[in-house]
């Protein structure tokens, strides 16, 4: 190695505890992007991966509504229409010992250009052998699945076993195991049945949840399917209606990389403290190098080096952390996944070499970015003046107005970027950003303000110490100056999202205490309620009323639509809150008039509004519904359009009911009524009951469930700011060894000397934490009014909790105390003499 | 062996600092020569200009106004890259607080010197050992430069600045951290290598005994020349 870089790297070495601190800090800012890229990818290429293996090879489905797709299409299509290359399917979610499961119902005989792994036996790939395929045809309930699942339920071939299905138990039996040496992960959970069996399970006689189709290339062969359908019922390309489902989590992982980049931004300032520190600790020796002759880019590429080899040490440790992380964060995010979007079981952690790649890179591009101002200060320094603490102080000084006005430039860019940039995220996260690096630039000039006013007041009070301990912070600003924006930067994220987190869930709240008027709700997992028991439950003393919904998936081509059909009880519709019209005239023309209400996010992300008309596909063709209201739903964020069971009824011809909510007369107990309802659905359907209380609190418990991720990753990035804070006070006391001895030599005594420091570190702390307000405040505006919004198309009001400020300012104040306790004892401890020979 | 050829000359040089609403000018209209091998002495009280003068002739700093050649360059016409450049190749520094690195060896510490100048590994570990030996720290080359002495360390900025032969030698008060018997050692080594090298030499000094050694005295004052005076 060069002797100029043994120099350079010889002093980091010679300070450990800063390399470490500075290590440590980009390794989590690069673990947290690994980590929450491979969490995504993951659970992503597991439902991909398990749409694949179901879809097989179909290259498009035929898809009806509600009801499913006629079985006489399917007939009509293979025998009147010739067409070989076509499969029924009926699909759905079945309940073994606990465990939710997939059932694909398929018909074998159709198959074989479909799915491998439901193939008699003509192949090596073959999971029905010929003795298995005639039970598997003529038994009823014969199933095959994983060899996983068979061990996990603890079934062994040829064992009978029970599924719920709709709250109804069925007889099934296991007959072989799936093999599929490919997809054997995505088969984990699928049951593959005979299609009988499924209709007979998901009560679909005579009906088929899809046909899958392989078409040929050509045109025309589309074409001439699409002549054969009935108006409701499309063909669709099954890339493309996967592609749909994936999407629905996208602005929830996009979301999740932002968490992650906002823990990578605090570790970049993090990084740039600790490299400005490494300068300017070092600012003799470059004089002295500059002095014996390297130029200013050899400087410049030296401070580089340092930061690359910094950043490249970091973020391999980083990416190793952060598969680790990642297998960890996966569980939390395929649970919100499962929670919010899509049924997803993943069972593999998928390490992309990208991930890693994108981590590496953003950690070694931040830590490059972060060493580039030191390094480019550092090649400006004229020799001797790299030597005179004075003129550096001066010149920062000088460069404060400088900064600000860059940092008001970038704020204002920001907010020209926002209501220029319409609805996209990425616009929306990247004026976030600039407004953090704004606000961050002005940082300094504040901190001199305040805290020269407030020496004169520590004076008054406090006599000289005082004065001293508080103006050393301006008077070392070129040091304090980056600790404090590092550490207002990571406070300033705890504050802006614990605000955002509490007013989305206040909302939540307020949101569900408001919808859930029923006293007690009823339904089926997976399924609808007999229609015969909704009746007897109606006619039970102590039910007053009841209203039913039920939620059903429209596709078109250009998409799915989510649709709640409701039917309205005594009590009304008191429970939607409309946003834009009046409830009397809405309520009559949503009953009457066979208007729709589309949810707030829904209005958002299509762009409709009270007036508006949309377009859903019915078993009468495609039909104009007219929009009445907007009405705010935090339920799902690919929005709701909301429908009365009398237009349904019109177009659909369905009676099936989801679930109900039942209203008790007056003076009912809610715990007797259940057991009246227990009572009457056994040896019917096993209903899941809830009371209004315990559905309230299981909707909270998912919506806080939503946000462990977010805690996570909020807490990881506390803990990078907590280790830059520590890296920062040690780095900054121990750049003042020489002051410290000073000051011991003229009669202070090692507990003054210790006090002032740690007094100075609390200072700094609260100072950042005063800085911190403000900036998180605005952050969190901008997370609830831009980033949320453009997210997931909700709005909510801001919330702020006194106790959220209150606990960012102990926190900085409380960990910069922390961390200043060491360099106390060190500055406290320190012989006068050796400190200031060692300068 | 001082030769009449100039190998500095300096023409109404100015450089004035400004702190605050004040101007300090620290050199006024300064001109003279120094010529190849000859060791002259700069004196003058605290801010009379010496440092600063170093700096300027040293393409460190940059005057206001006037003219350095050196060798027949114009550095004051030099780029800042050129000017360090040209320092890199010709100009060797000895500096009153040493200004070791203190992560190099005393081996590295010259070798890093020698680096800068592109000097091959094998000429440069040679040079390292002759100039060690000359200064008497052959067995130190490993040493950091915290365990060594004051005249130690010294006498190892002496070699780094010897190191790559420049023409021109600049000292700042070489002795001023010294006790008398190391600083005369000290000084002696200095002007003797100086003279086995054939470079010129400027010691910027308060020290009388520094200024008899040299061949001739310049004396500051307020930033201006008043007294060239030639020993022997």
């Amino acid at each position: 190695m060069p002797v100029l870089y043994k120099a350079s790297f010889g002093y980091l070495l010679r300070h450990p505890w800063q390399l470490g601190l500075a290590l440590l800090g980009i390794c989590i800012g690069v673990a947290v992007i690994v980590a929450v890229d491979i969490a995504n990818s993951s659970s992503r290429k597991a439902f991909l991966l398990s749409m694949n293996t179901i879809n097989g090879e179909a290259s498009h489905q035929i898809v009806a509504g509600p009801g499913g797709v006629d079985e006489e299409l399917y007939v009509h299509l293979r025998v009147a229409g010739g067409m070989r290359n076509i499969a029924p399917i009926v699909t759905g979610y079945v309940s073994v010992d606990g465990q939710t499961l997939q059932v694909l119902g398929v018909d074998v005989f159709a198959e074989r250009t479909f799915r491998a792994y439901t193939q008699p036996a003509t192949g090596r790939r073959s999971t029905l052998n010929e003795s298995t395929f005639g039970e598997f045809l003529t038994k009823p309930g014969a199933v095959l699945m994983s060899s996983a699942v068979a061990t996990k339920l603890g079934l062994a071939i040829g064992e009978d076993f029970t599924i719920t299905s709709a709250g109804r138990d069925y007889p099934a039996l296991l007959i072989g195991t799936t093999q599929s040496s490919s997809s054997s992960a995505a088969l984990a959970n699928i049951l593959v049945v005979d299609i009988a069996s499924a209709q007979h399970w998901f009560d679909k006689i005579g009906h088929l949840s899809r046909i899958d189709v392989r078409l040929p290339a050509d045109q025309g062969a589309a074409a001439s399917i699409l002549a054969e359908l009935p108006p409701g019922t499309e063909l669709l390309s099954a890339e493309s209606r996967t592609r749909s489902i994936t999407e629905m989590s996208t602005a929830f992982m996009t979301n999740l990389t932002a968490m992650s980049l906002l823990a990578l931004l605090i570790g970049t300032f993090l990084i740039y403290n600790s490299v400005s520190f490494a300068v300017l600790q070092r600012r003799g020796l470059i004089g002295v190098l500059r002095a014996l002759g390297l130029t200013r880019r050899e400087t410049f590429s030296l401070i580089v080096a340092e930061g690359a080899a910094l950043g490249i040490v970091g973020a391999l440790f980083g990416v190793l952390l952060g598969v680790w992380l990642g297998e960890q964060l996966l569980l939390l995010v395929s649970q919100s996944i499962n929670d919010l979007y899509f049924r997803v079981t993943v069972t593999n952690v998928t390490v992309s070499p990208l991930s890693l790649l994108v981590g590496f890179v953003a950690g070694v591009g931040a830590t490059g970015l972060a060493a580039m101002v030191p390094a480019i200060e550092a090649s400006g320094y004229r020799p001797q003046l790299s030597l005179a603490r004075s003129v550096l102080e001066r010149r920062t000084r000088r460069l404060l107005p400088s900064i600000a006005l860059a940092g008001l430039a970038a704020a204002a860019l920001a907010l020209i970027i926002l209501p220029l940039s319409g609805t996209s995220l990425v616009a929306g996260l990247t004026a976030m950003f600039l407004l953090i690096l704004g606000f961050a630039l002005c940082i300094p000039v504040m901190v001199d303000t305040v805290s020269r006013l407030a020496a004169g007041v520590a004076g008054r009070f406090g006599g000289a110490t005082a004065r001293l301990t508080v103006r050393g912070v301006s008077a070392s600003l070129s040091r304090t100056g980056v600790a404090i924006v590092a550490l207002a930067v990571a406070v300033s994220a705890t504050v802006g999202v614990s605000v955002m987190v509490d007013s989305f869930r206040l909302a939540v709240n307020d949101w569900i205490g408001n919808s859930l008027r029923a006293d007690i709700y009823v339904g089926v997992p997976g399924g609808s309620l007999d229609p015969e028991l909704v009746r007897d439950i109606a006619q039970l003393p102590g039910v007053a009323e009841i209203s039913s919904s039920r939620r059903i998936w429209l596709e078109m081509p250009q998409g799915r639509t989510r649709v709640l059909i409701l039917n309205r009880a005594g009590p009304g519709y008191g429970g939607v809150e409309l946003l834009d019209a009046e409830a009397e005239e809405t309520w009559r023309s949503f009953e009457a008039d066979g208007a729709v209400l589309v949810s707030e996010p829904y209005a958002y992300r299509n762009a409709v509004a009270r007036g508006s008309t949309l377009s859903l596909n019915t078993p009468l063709g495609p039909q104009a519904f007219n929009i009445a209201a907007t009405y705010r739903s935090y339920d799902a964020n690919q929005g709701t359009v909301l429908m009365s069971r009398t237009t349904y009824r019109r177009y659909w011809h369905d009676e099936a009911i989801d679930s109900i909510g039942v209203y008790l007369a007056a003076g009912a107990a809610s715990q007797s009524v259940m057991e009246r309802m227990r009572e009457i659905s056994k040896g019917r359907q096993s209903l899941l009951m809830r009371s209004n209380r315990e559905l309230r609190d299981l909707s909270l418990q998912i919506f806080d469930r939503t946000f462990v991720i977010t805690d996570v990753l909020y807490w990881l990035a506390v803990g990078v700011a907590i280790i830059g804070i520590l890296g920062s006070m040690l780095a900054l006391q121990l750049e003042r060894a020489r002051e410290f001895a000073i000051l011991r030599a003229i009669g202070m005594t090692p507990w003054q000397l210790g006090s002032m420091v740690t007094l100075q570190s609390g200072f700094i702390g609260l100072l950042s934490g005063l800085a911190a307000l403000p900036l998180g405040l605005l952050m969190a505006w901008v997370l609830i009014d831009v980033i949320n919004r453009r997210s997931f198309g909700w709005q909510m009001d801001m919330s702020i909790a006194p106790s959220f400020l209150l606990t960012a300012l102990a926190l900085s104040t409380g960990a910069a105390l922390m961390a200043g306790l060491y360099p106390a004892y060190r500055a406290a401890s320190a012989r006068p003499a050796l400190a200031m020979r060692e300068e | 062996m001082v030769n009449s050829n100039v190998q500095i000359r300096l023409s109404h040089l100015s450089r004035s600092f400004q702190e605050g609403a004040q101007q300090h000018v620290v050199l006024q209209d300064l001109s003279a020569n120094f010529y190849e091998g000859e060791t002259v002495a700069l004196r003058g009280r605290s801010g009379s200009g010496k440092s600063t003068l170093l700096n300027v002739i040293s393409g460190i700093d940059a005057p206001d106004s006037g003219r350095i050649e050196i060798a027949g360059l114009d550095i004051t016409a030099m780029s800042e890259r050129d000017r360090t450049l040209f320092r890199r190749l010709h100009i060797g520094f000895v500096y009153q607080a040493f200004n070791l690195v203190p992560t190099l060896t005393v081996a590295d510490n010259i070798r890093l010197v020698l680096q800068l100048n592109k000097v091959e590994d094998a000429e440069g570990s040679r040079r390292i050992r002759e100039l060690l030996t000359a200064v008497g720290l052959a067995d130190r080359r490993h040493s950091y430069p915290d365990v060594l002495s004051g005249g130690e360390q010294q006498r190892v900025a002496i070699a780094r600045a010897l190191a790559h032969r420049p023409r021109i030698v600049l000292a700042d008060e070489p002795t001023g951290n010294l006790d008398d018997d190391t600083a005369d050692d000290v000084l002696s080594l200095l002007g003797d290598l100086v003279r086995q090298e054939g470079g010129t030499m400027i010691v910027a000094t308060h020290s009388a005994k520094v200024a008899a050694r040299s061949d001739r005295v310049l004396e500051l004052q307020n930033g201006q020349l008043i007294a060239d005076s030639r020993h022997g």
